[in-house]
């Protein structure tokens, strides 16, 4: 490796003590995983980049990996900006995201089945009744039903960020149907594909097994009496955002991809409209929200479901992936109590840190979320996607005053956590033809059935490619990385 | 006592319906002060009926019609007997500070937050009503007073509100119908911690009762020591025999009688609805006889056009609706 090139690449590449960086140490060094990868990125030239980086983008559009960004009256299509430096998690530090990942999917079944059922981490004074019954994901409908199984958030997705302390922190668990898989996977073609050189110097576990494990992971949360149970996946069509990875997922389980009206529901059963006439419908992975999966219990104006649905989920002849009515636990305010809902649940203490959270909904830490407003960070409690997140240090002294105005409106919706340094990755910057620091996060995929656990190998490391920021939402102009899980040395 | 019930409902559309689905929660609960002895339902298109239940466990009826029409009868008929009980006793008037606590303990709360919390039609009008719970004064004793200041206060009059008032429309108005008067007690008998339900079902018409040839609508509360008990704000009454249970609920939503899925470009439609009940001699053979009256009643037929417009509209927005809802989540 020549000097020169070096410096043409990486001459951009600001370090910043304040944020952890993933790539080089305290001292400037290149850390030990990335050493290999490094050497035979600092040969090529920045054409030789800007070139790939052409090549990967065509790959994305040519698929038609595409999704949507909504702003107040229009839609846009896009592509999911692919970077070409991928991230690496050494084997040690995996195996505790691995471990703490499914620790938290585990205790938060136990929640939201004890929630339904005997309310006991209400009743010991652990966790407050009106933070479930004033959300407005906390289904009536749910309660005292038995999911087949006793699985209720099958498939979950936790978001982590590296603070500058070096530790991850979960910011969020995900599990109404947390979208984004598909993407790892063809985050993985696309850098075979432009860098197969370079990915075979790596022994990387493979990502493409999360089809074969969702699917047997259906399999094992069959309704009673089915031996071989049919699996389907619903979408609520071509419009939706995510509508490529539904096709994706279905195909590559090769299950049936279905909209609500290709099903219906007689006796109590549900079936598909086939060819060959009714087929009996089994395990559903929905991809439509609960408010829209019946028009008869839910929103009566969805056409997107189908009625009499979940009177045939109650009565155990269907089962639904993910139930409906998990959203309450995920909510950002029930986020604040996860340890404790650990250690109530699991008698373990938690392997993943929680970010420090206020509630607005407290007295006095309101008072000091008020008197904080530019330290910290404010989210709404129920938005997904990013979407209304104040950063107190990116604000104008009129804008803290309208967002203390906001919170003091309505305390309940809001939380403040401290503002988290997301660890910085490089990162492939087109306008500079060279690789920059940007923040990072990662997004992991957990599978829960009955006597099934599977935590997906691998993650969306998500980008934040505006530089300094730190909101890394694909809706909020990020992109993604792959990212190898390397395999321990036998 | 007993009772026949008949409820009848036509559908009519201007264009052809080419699918259809409808449920039905029109059927008398089976309950300790009730038994349905008979039921029947039919429709003219001798489309397929099912029976299930809704998510509340109530008996509902499902009838799915898969070939085009343009018209549709549903006709359905029950024997339901009462039980007499006498629900009225000497400590009812009596205050008793412990069922203060009790409404107020952690584990009651718990129970029943299902009907403690307000709904988006029960919510508590903002404007100060001169209605207030009294200190020493026992649960039931503050809500009889509840159910007298309604009906000393609003007066009964059809189509001044509609399936979406709130109680503070109701308020505003003076005057509205059967679930205004319940949604406001409901309102109020929760904001007073009291555990309060949405109560659907038949009146006896015979004596010239409030909210007769529809199906009625009354609250049931949870009294300490006594037990759920219903209160019919719109007659200043005790629901006893005189009521017919079918279904209860957070509000009006969970009991509405007739949901339906259709598909249709119909943009008119005119549904006629009716609700007959008679006494009957006790123990008479359980057969249907004939009926003589036949009344269509214009609110309820306000509802339904209100519901099918709803639905077609909705249907018109659904493309915009997908796109809004669904935003990605990443």
């Amino acid at each position: 490796m020549s000097q020169s090139q070096t410096q043409s690449i990486f001459s951009s590449y600001e370090k910043d003590p304040k944020f952890y960086d993933e790539i080089f140490d305290e001292d400037g060094n290149v850390k030990k995983v990335y050493q290999t990868l490094f050497d035979l990125y600092s040969g090529h030239s920045s054409q030789d980049y800007a070139r790939l980086n052409d090549k990967a983008k065509a790959s994305f559009f040519n698929q038609g990996i595409t999704f949507q960004v909504y702003s107040e009256n229009e839609a846009k299509e896009k592509i999911f900006p692919f970077d070409l430096f991928p991230r690496i998690i050494d084997p040690k530090e995996w195996e505790v995201i691995e471990r703490g990942v499914l620790q938290r999917s585990k205790a938060l079944n136990h929640f939201i089945w004890d929630i339904y059922h005997d309310k006991k981490i209400i009743k010991q004074g652990i966790v407050p009744l009106d933070l479930i019954t004033s959300s407005a994901n906390y289904l009536h409908q749910m309660i005292g039903v038995d999911p087949p199984g006793g699985i209720y958030n099958h498939i979950s997705g936790t978001d982590l960020i590296k603070h500058s302390d070096g530790k991850y922190y979960v910011l969020e668990d995900n599990i109404r149907c947390p979208s984004g898989v598909s993407y790892v996977i063809c985050n993985r073609t696309a850098l075979k594909r432009a860098l197969f050189g370079v990915f075979n110097h790596y022994n990387a576990h493979t990502v493409t097994d999360y089809a074969q494990n969702l699917l047997e992971m259906m399999e094992t949360v069959k309704p009673r009496g089915v031996d071989e149970p049919n699996c389907v996946v619903i979408t609520p069509g071509v419009y939706n955002s995510a509508y490529y990875e539904h096709s994706y997922l279905a195909k590559a389980m090769g299950v049936e991809l279905v909209e609500g009206r290709d099903l219906f529901v007689e006796n109590d059963f549900v079936y598909m409209q086939t060819i060959k006439g009714p087929e009996r419908v089994d395990v559903i992975y929905r991809r439509i929200d609960d408010a829209f999966l019946d028009p008869l219990e839910f929103r009566p104006d969805s056409a997107l479901g189908v009625p009499g649905l979940f009177s045939a989920y109650k009565k155990g002849n269907v089962c639904l992936v993910n139930a409906p009515g998990t959203g309450f636990a995920d909510d950002k305010a029930v986020y604040t109590y996860m340890p404790q809902i650990i250690k109530y649940y699991l008698n373990e203490e938690p392997i993943l840190n929680n970010v420090h959270t206020y509630h607005c909904s407290r007295p006095d830490e309101l008072k000091y979320v008020l008197e904080n407003v530019d330290k910290l960070v404010i989210k709404p409690v129920d938005e997904a996607g990013g979407y209304g997140i104040s950063i107190g240090n990116r604000l104008t002294k009129e804008e803290i005053e309208k967002v203390k105005k906001t919170i003091q409106a309505s305390p309940r919706k809001y939380i403040a956590q401290p503002i988290m340094s997301l660890s910085v990755h490089a990162t492939y910057i087109e306008e500079s033809e060279s690789f920059e620091s940007r923040h990072v996060d990662l997004r992991t995929f957990c599978l829960l059935g009955a006597n099934k656990e599977f935590v997906l190998k691998g993650g969306l490391t998500r980008v934040a490619l505006k530089k300094g920021n730190l909101i890394v939402n694909s809706s909020q102009g990020g992109g993604s990385k792959d990212t190898w899980v390397l395999k321990k040395k036998s | 006592m007993e009772y026949t019930i008949k409820y009848k409902a036509k559908n009519s559309y201007e264009t052809e319906v080419t699918d259809a689905l409808w449920q039905f929660l029109i059927a008398p609960q089976d309950n300790e002060s009730q038994k349905l002895r008979l039921a029947e339902f039919k429709n003219s298109l001798n489309a397929a009926t099912e029976e299930s239940t809704n998510s509340l466990n109530f008996n509902i009826y499902r009838v799915i019609q898969r070939k085009a029409f343009k018209s549709i009868d549903f006709e359905a008929n029950f024997i339901v007997r009462k039980e007499e009980v006498n629900p009225f006793s000497a400590l009812d008037s009596i205050y008793n500070a412990e069922h203060y606590e009790l409404i107020n303990s952690l584990d009651f709360r718990i129970t029943h937050e299902q009907f403690l919390n307000s709904t988006e039609l029960t919510g508590y009008p903002g404007a100060g009503l001169s209605f207030e719970f009294e200190e020493n004064r026992s649960v039931f004793d503050n809500l009889q007073q509840l159910n007298n200041w309604l009906f000393t206060n609003f007066k009964f009059k059809q189509q001044v509100t509609d399936i979406r008032s709130t109680p503070e429309d109701f308020v505003a108005r003076g005057a509205g119908v059967c679930q205004d008067f319940t949604h406001l007690f409901l309102a109020i008998a929760r904001k007073n911690k009291i555990p309060t339900r949405y109560t659907s079902g038949y009146l006896h018409q015979g004596n010239g009762y409030k909210g007769d040839s529809q199906m009625h609508a009354w609250a049931e509360c949870y009294i300490p020591e006594k037990g759920w008990l219903g209160f019919d704000p719109t007659n200043n009454l005790i629901a006893l025999e005189n009521h017919i249970k079918v279904a209860h609920g957070k509000d009006y939503s969970d009991c509405s009688p007739i949901k339906g899925v259709l598909y249709t470009s119909s943009s008119t439609n005119s549904t006629e609805y009716s609700v007959e009940v008679f006494a009957r001699e006790e123990n008479a053979p359980d057969v249907f006889t004939q009926s003589q009256s036949q009344g269509f009643d214009d609110r309820a037929n306000q509802q339904q056009l209100d519901f099918q417009m709803q639905w077609q509209q909705q249907q018109q927005q659904q493309q915009q609706q997908l796109r809004k809802q669904f935003s990605a989540k990443f």
